[in-house]
């Protein structure tokens, strides 16, 4: 399903903005018209500034030293890599709290090229000390994480993917920093972020014809990391793919295997973007084909890296 | 004082009539010296001790400012010593970071930094270090020195202040070479159409971007970016309270810039102007020089 995610986005702000009046949002021309009710239930805490994203991150920090609660918005590289150094000194070095809100993070962007894809953010952001980062992959996901986190005097990153996973999760269930047990499994961990958990659930029952009983655990939060869940899971099944539209280097993959890496006899794979430039065109659909993000890939994956045992066999 | 302006408006005349009467009392009240500037030799003096003494810093830097700098706590800055995040405070923001030992002695004298902290500069322990830290300096406003950060942090606490209807000033000092940093513009653009005018920003002139671009004409790119633009001597006590006095009773909609004409090294003839002092450490002969043309 498309773009569910960011109209929960327009909702939560317009819904947060009518009770908070600190809450400032700032556009790098994007979503203008879908935050105009925002704007008008809001007025003079909406701001479409203009093409200068890493002055608007310069301005959002000096609006959070202010004291108000800002959600910059714009599209992912422009507001992670153009504006790096300002998300670094001017809000996470100086402690300043706010909200950077993307779009078009992976390749998202599909037939827009280089320019316009992102997956290597998660990465960069990881780099800075007390900042988080939330890949909100449903509606609900969004509107709970932000309400979670939006006022918490620290930088948060939410990555808005383009479709959203069409797993539906209770409110309660959501919590900031920790994942998700989508399903319980004996012989295999998954551990999925963002719209690939579509895929992952419908891999899931394909494998559990051959034999295979996948545990998954769904991240919504990759910073901070739910390493206890994600252990525990690793613990019982010795075995454990990764699976993101990221890169391998300080994407989700890299993080399970640090998580994990005391534990003996554990066999870890990731599938992810691989570590090069995407030259190709084509949709989000095409590219997550191309590169194995897919039912078929994880199935591939799995028969060819992993050993189908039950766990008495340990 | 060259001014220029984009108004014709009674505002305008309003602000040109103070502007003047503010002139007649400033040259009854602050004599000047014989070359009609005013020096802080004091200041300049604990500048080149500090420097002489961590083996660091940028004298050059500082000597250009300090005045605006001296003059803009002593007689403009709302502030509160005893109370650093005191939100009736004025927001004086620093982007020309290496310029940090003019704002360091000028804060100590107004009580936010100690004679000991002072001492400390650049050293394993201080607080004071070759670019100013909001995190652990009372009275620093944000951390600079990467340049092109300063003006749009003020920028959002301009607009914030703006959004809460308060009528606090928000003054950034940045330098001619930082001019080069496209963010600058951006914030300058930003400023103007989110009609800021409760910002001012105070362009050190001291002619270091001029050394790569040589193409210098500043005030003409910040009126034409639709500031308020004053052209002044930046050593002249005179033509700065002046300058100030008008952004701090401008009621325009219109952020003001503050061109200031200022030497590099400014105050002691063998610092001024571009070269090797620009990071250099005087030698104990030289210390002694200093002081003596600072005496």
């Amino acid at each position: 399903m498309a773009n569910s995610v960011r109209k929960q986005f327009a909702q939560t702000m317009l819904e947060v903005g009518q009770q908070d009046p600190h809450l400032v949002v700032l556009l790098g021309d994007i979503s203008h018209f879908a935050l105009q009710p925002f704007a008008q239930a809001c007025p003079g805490r909406f701001y479409n500034v203009g093409i200068c994203e890493p002055t608007i991150v310069g301005m959002a920090a000096g609006l959070a030293k202010a004291g108000f609660h800002v959600v910059v918005h714009t599209i992912a590289p422009f507001l992670i890599e153009r504006s790096f150094e300002q998300i670094k000194l001017d809000f996470c070095y100086q402690k300043l709290g706010g909200n950077l809100i993307t779009v078009g993070s992976a390749f998202d962007y599909g037939n827009l090229g280089c320019t316009h894809h992102c997956y290597n953010d998660a990465a960069l952001i990881k780099t800075l000390p007390g900042a988080q980062c939330v890949y909100p992959s449903s509606a609900v996901e969004f509107d709970v994480l932000f309400r979670q986190t939006y006022n918490n005097d620290q930088l948060t990153v939410f990555r808005l993917p383009a479709y959203e996973h069409e797993c539906r999760f209770d409110r309660q269930t959501i919590q900031f920093g920790r994942g998700i047990k989508v399903s319980e499994g004996e012989n295999m961990t998954i551990v999925v972020t963002g719209p690939q958990l579509k895929n992952t659930l419908d891999a899931r029952e394909a494998l559990a014809d051959m034999g295979w009983d996948v545990e998954i655990i769904y991240i919504h939060t990759l910073i901070p990391l739910d390493v206890k869940l994600i252990r525990e899971s690793v613990k019982k099944t010795r075995q454990v793919l990764t699976l993101e539209e990221h890169v391998f280097s300080g994407g989700l993959g890299a993080d399970v295997l640090n998580a994990v890496k005391d534990i003996a006899n554990v066999q870890v794979s990731s599938l992810c973007i691989p570590n090069e430039f995407i030259r190709d065109y084509g949709s989000y659909q095409d590219h997550c084909q191309r590169l194995g993000l897919s039912k078929e890939g994880i199935i591939q994956r799995v028969k060819n890296e992993f050993k189908l045992f039950h766990r008495q066999n340990t | 004082m060259v001014v220029k302006t984009n108004q014709g408006n009674p505002v305008t005349k309003a602000v040109f009539s103070f502007c003047s009467w503010l002139f007649l009392d400033l040259m009854l009240n602050y004599p000047l010296k014989e070359d009609g500037i005013v020096m802080h030799e004091e200041f300049r003096k604990k500048i080149v001790q500090m420097v002489y003494d961590s083996r660091d810093g940028h004298i050059p830097s500082a000597f250009s400012i300090i005045d605006m700098v001296a003059i803009l706590y002593e007689d403009f800055l709302k502030f509160n010593a005893n109370d650093p995040q005191w939100e009736g405070r004025d927001y004086f923001f620093l982007s020309k970071g290496h310029g940090c030992l003019g704002l360091y002695v000028v804060l100590n004298k107004h009580g936010f930094i100690s004679d000991e902290e002072l001492k400390g500069f650049c050293t394993s322990g201080g607080i004071l270090g070759e670019h100013p830290d909001s995190t652990l300096v009372a009275g620093v406003e944000a951390c600079t020195g990467s340049l092109g950060h300063g003006l749009p942090i003020a920028v959002g606490m301009a607009l914030g202040l703006k959004i809460r209807t308060k009528s606090n000033n928000v003054y950034v000092l940045i330098g001619d070479g930082e001019c080069h940093e496209g963010t600058i513009w951006e914030a300058a653009h930003v400023a103007r159409n989110l009609q800021l005018g409760n910002l001012c920003v105070i362009v050190d002139w001291n002619k270091s971007g001029a050394q790569l671009m040589p193409m210098d004409d500043l005030p003409a790119k910040w009126e034409a970016f639709g500031w308020n633009t004053i052209v002044i001597d930046g050593h002249s006590k005179q033509e700065i309270m002046a300058a100030l006095g008008q952004a701090k009773t401008s009621k325009t909609d219109r952020p003001m810039a503050i061109i200031a004409n200022t030497v590099k090294g400014k105050g002691v003839a063998m610092l001024e102007g571009h070269g090797r002092w620009h990071h250099r450490i005087p030698t104990e002969e030289e210390l002694h020089q200093i002081m003596e043309a600072l005496s």
